[in-house]
């Protein structure tokens, strides 16, 4: 068992972490195998796209990739590092498909960290009630929607769109500790170390 | 660590893992999703040890005269699958020699043809790919290929 199934059931929501994810997938769970290719999903095409692959090629690796992970579902080493055991499989098969040496500069612990928190991330965020979601998802858009817009589409007054800010992230926080935000040595984005 | 995030940098992080999820295509995400019909399957998996395809390509010189023939090679730890495309067909064999039966599962389905005495088996039309084979020897030992796209 992975470091994460180990710890202790609260509140369901180590249901979600990715061990438990994969011996349920091992145990013919198709949702839980669903689950795990969502969450990763973003890694495999990451690589992919780092090695510049046309769609066929990408296609070739996908295949093959989850392929292999659907064989070897119930033996992997250690069921917590599937993002690294996903990662180097990933690259492997890109450079088989990729006729010209080489590969791309971005460093692989990066890559696992960085898909690993955005996981995370939005694991919490779908935990998330959804009034809750619906104004988080406005905050995170691109570009953000202003507090009156916000106001309009949601139907709250602007005077409490802060509060409702604070008291969502909150619950995500209390999420993402859940699901392991920790384990996976995350740092807080732009570098700052925060309040 | 966790506590040292602020409300900024929750949700500039949040944007970024919404943002690296929606790169990703539908036909992606569908693709991971279908090869949960490979779980449990009762077969081992040969990986491809060999592609002349590759090799010609890290050779970076152009030889007109090899280029015709592509020929592939799957290596479980009980057997091998080589496989060699030709004119218009594609040539295998099973190594050691076994007799058995070849599944070739494409993504409209699944076709059988018999592999001899010798291990020889021969798809004519090439499959459309990609397409994966399945080797099922006479006395029960099962083996398959990873997907191959030529």
């Amino acid at each position: 068992m992975g470091l994460k199934a180990s710890r202790p059931s609260l509140a369901g929501y180590d249901d979600s972490a990715t061990a438990a994810l994969i011996s349920r997938a091992a145990a013919s769970d198709h949702g839980a195998w669903d689950e795990l290719v969502e969450r990763y999903a973003p890694l495999v095409w990451s690589i992919c796209m780092g090695f510049r692959l046309g769609h066929r090629d990408v296609e070739d690796v996908a295949q093959n990739v989850w392929l292999l992970l659907a064989e070897q579902l119930g033996r992997l080493p250690e069921p917590a590092e599937l993002p690294g055991w996903l990662a180097r499989t990933t690259r492997r098969e890109c450079r088989r498909v990729v006729t010209s040496a080489g590969g791309p500069d971005t460093v692989i612990g990066e890559e696992i960290v960085m898909a690993e928190r955005n996981a995370v991330l939005r694991a919490a965020f779908a935990q998330l009630p959804p009034r809750c979601q619906s104004l988080i998802g406005m905050l995170t858009s691109d570009p953000p929607c202003s507090y009156a817009e916000i106001s309009t589409t949601l139907g709250i007054p602007v005077e409490s769109i802060a509060p409702q800010r604070a008291c969502c992230l909150e619950r995500m926080r209390g999420s993402m500790a859940l699901l392991g935000l920790a384990e996976a040595g995350a740092n807080p984005p732009g570098g700052g170390p925060g309040a | 660590m966790l506590e040292g995030w602020d409300d900024e940098q929750l949700l500039a992080a949040l944007g970024e893992a919404v943002k690296a999820r929606e790169a990703v295509p539908e036909w992606f995400v569908e693709t991971g999703k279908n090869a949960y019909a490979w779980h449990n399957i009762d077969a081992e998996l040969a990986q491809l040890t060999y592609d002349s395809q590759a090799d010609a390509g890290q050779m970076a010189v152009a030889r007109s005269e090899t280029a015709s023939i592509r020929a592939l090679t799957f290596t479980s730890a009980h057997l091998s699958i080589e496989l060699e495309v030709a004119d218009g067909s594609l040539l295998g064999q099973v190594v050691p020699p076994q007799p058995g039966t070849l599944e070739t599962h494409t993504r409209s389905g699944m076709t059988t043809s018999p592999v001899d005495e010798a291990g020889f088996f021969a798809l004519e039309p090439i499959p459309a790919s990609p397409f994966l084979l399945r080797f099922r020897a006479t006395d029960g030992a099962s083996v398959m290929t990873g997907w191959i796209t030529l």
